[in-house]
């Protein structure tokens, strides 16, 4: 299994190379690609040689803008075969890996209740993990969901806030104000954690402090749009876009793969 | 004339849901606040019954995680917000994927009455007929819907089924016989056929005691499903009639009108269309709001009368 930081890293070169022939929304594809290199490789029960397990974890990704990002890390995992230029620009059920059809935002996390509740039913060990934007909380149904989540107690149930703090039109806070972001999900009933949301083993650990309790929770992971491409991060105008060849050759070279003793500095001694 | 028994739809299909719920492992029930349709679940199987409260979308997206678990949900909740409020849910929650979701609206059309506007659902089976892969159902008595719940559960996909909220008028026992899917011949008659559903059947049956002591000769028949449309049985049920009449309360786009014309085209008897509008109405029971967008049973008749008068009868 591939060390996270050299799944996300890869799966960020994958989606600078698609932008280069096609829109997308690459912000928020690469704000979130440490946070699912993760999940995929640490966080989730997963078997990539057959995404159709009937026990595997599931993920839904409720911020569906991000679709490449999700595929590129599918692709490194060798679930998704088909050129990503080729797949619909929000996650849809037909493509291999795809838990559920999302975009339309504000479904995943009413979705993964139903997941969850429905796997403890059936006395099933999975859990659900629902990565959201956190534009995306904007939408009343999250609290509609939040609310039934918690009085329900789905302690199988774990949302993952990408926390880049921009939407379309800008900073969260400037649009339609999240904060106290932690305190209103700790209001409604969900166990918190934050970390930085590029920094693999801070997420690692935050995840695996989430295992154990009672009732649903939440990471908020804090991120930056465009992550790993210098000129695009929190840069609101690549909320999506397409690059140029020159900006492709800046894009992979911020992306190249760094010597092995940088790499293993990063990581901080940590395997 | 035989009468089924007139509990309303709620309790009918409250011990219908029990049953189901013995029968199958896999359903549970969910409700939006309103736990009428779930009494004999809870007394039963309290595990089985969910109520998520006053959110619509939630109810609806729950409902669609649910059934990618593997279970059979059915969900109920007012019609007007369950259709109006969780529609983008329904769309891509439930119908994209065509999860097997029974979703329950109490209280379509004008059941009501005078609440108003905020509590009427005249657009529910146009806006449920969009839907990809959806089922719709307008029964038209208690024992109508039960027959229809029974065929939704089966039916493997996503199905709508609009209830009355309150005491159904008594119809015969054979406006439930059967298979839901097709039409139901009530009443025979040489001059004209009545084509209603849901709560218009009743008035149909009204209007054609009415149009006999106007001599003319009126055949009833009503429509449970509305989509599918069952366009082959309604083709020969309305060959050979000199005027056909639907009347439903709903809006004309995906309705029983626009259907029936579909089916009808260029080669089929006289059609008129009895059908709610755009109009805001007054404050009023349901029975005066249905004659306020004449669809009651003097529109019909009226509209019969109008054309179809003892002048163009058949010697």
């Amino acid at each position: 299994m591939l060390h996270p930081d050299e799944l996300a890293r890869r799966a960020r070169q994958r989606v600078v190379e698609l932008a280069a022939r096609k829109a997308v929304h690459l912000g928020a594809a690469l704000s979130m690609t440490d946070l699912l290199a993760v999940l995929y490789t640490r966080g989730l029960r997963y078997r990539p040689d057959r995404p159709d397990w009937p026990d595997r974890d599931l993920l839904v990704l409720s911020k569906g803008h991000g679709a490449y990002g999700l595929y590129a890390v599918l692709a490194e995992l060798g679930v998704i075969e088909a050129d990503l230029a080729t797949l619909p620009g929000h996650p849809s059920d037909s493509v291999p890996g795809v838990e559920a059809a999302t975009g339309a935002l504000g479904h995943g996390l009413s979705l993964g209740c139903g997941m969850a509740l429905g796997a403890r039913l059936a006395g099933r060990d999975q859990r659900v993990v629902v990565v959201t934007g956190d534009g995306e909380l904007d939408e009343g149904s999250n609290w509609e969901a939040a609310q039934f989540a918690a009085h329900h107690r789905l302690g199988n149930l774990v949302a993952v806030v990408d926390r880049n703090r921009l939407q379309q039109e800008g900073d969260t806070e400037n649009v339609n104000a999240l904060e106290p972001l932690a305190d209103k999900w700790r209001a409604f009933g969900w166990r918190v954690a934050e970390a930085d949301g590029h920094d693999t083993a801070a997420i690692t650990d935050a995840l695996a402090g989430l295992r154990s309790g009672d009732g649903p929770a939440v990471l908020i992971a804090h991120t930056v749009k465009g992550k790993g491409v210098p000129f695009a991060e929190g840069d609101p105008a690549w909320h999506m876009g397409s690059l140029d060849a020159q900006q492709l050759r800046t894009a992979l070279a911020a992306l190249a793969a760094p010597a092995v003793p940088a790499l293993a500095a990063a990581r901080g001694g940590r395997t | 004339m035989t009468t089924t028994a007139p509990p309303t739809m709620r309790t009918a299909l409250a011990a219908a849901l029990a049953e189901a719920v013995d029968a199958d492992p896999s359903l549970i029930t969910l409700g939006a606040d309103g736990q009428a349709l779930f009494q004999g679940v809870m007394a039963r199987h309290p595990r089985r019954y969910l109520d998520v409260g006053i959110a619509e979308a939630n109810l609806v997206g729950v409902a669609a995680g649910l059934a990618r678990s593997g279970l059979r949900p059915v969900a109920a909740a007012m019609a007007p917000f369950l259709v109006r409020r969780a529609y983008e849910q329904l769309r891509l929650d439930v119908c994209v994927p065509a999860l097997p979701v029974v979703l329950l609206g109490v209280g379509g059309g004008l059941g009501y009455g005078p609440l108003g506007p905020t509590h009427h659902a005249t657009d529910d089976i146009t806006l449920m007929s969009a839907l990809p892969h959806m089922s719709v159902y307008c029964p038209a008595d208690a024992a109508d819907a039960v027959s229809v719940l029974r065929s939704a559960l089966s039916s493997g996909g996503p199905a709508y089924v609009r209830l009355s909220a309150r005491q159904d008028p008594p119809l015969p026992a054979a406006a439930s016989d059967g298979d839901p899917g097709t039409p139901r011949l009530l009443r025979d008659g040489d001059d004209v056929l009545l084509l209603a559903t849901g709560r218009c059947v009743a008035e149909a049956l009204t209007a054609a005691d009415a149009l006999a002591a106007d001599g003319v000769d009126a055949a009833v028949a009503s429509v449970t499903t509305l989509h599918p449309f069952p366009a082959d049985a309604v083709r020969a049920l309305t060959s050979r009639r000199a005027l056909v009449v639907t009347a439903a309360e709903s809006l004309g786009p995906g309705g029983l009108g626009d259907r029936t014309a579909l089916t009808l085209g260029r080669e089929g008897p006289p059609l008129v269309r009895l059908e709610t509008d755009h109009r805001y109405p007054p404050v009023a029971s349901h029975e005066d709001l249905l004659h306020f967008y004449g669809v009651d049973s003097r529109g019909i008749r009226s509209a019969v009368l109008g054309r179809f008068t003892r002048n163009t009868r058949k010697a």
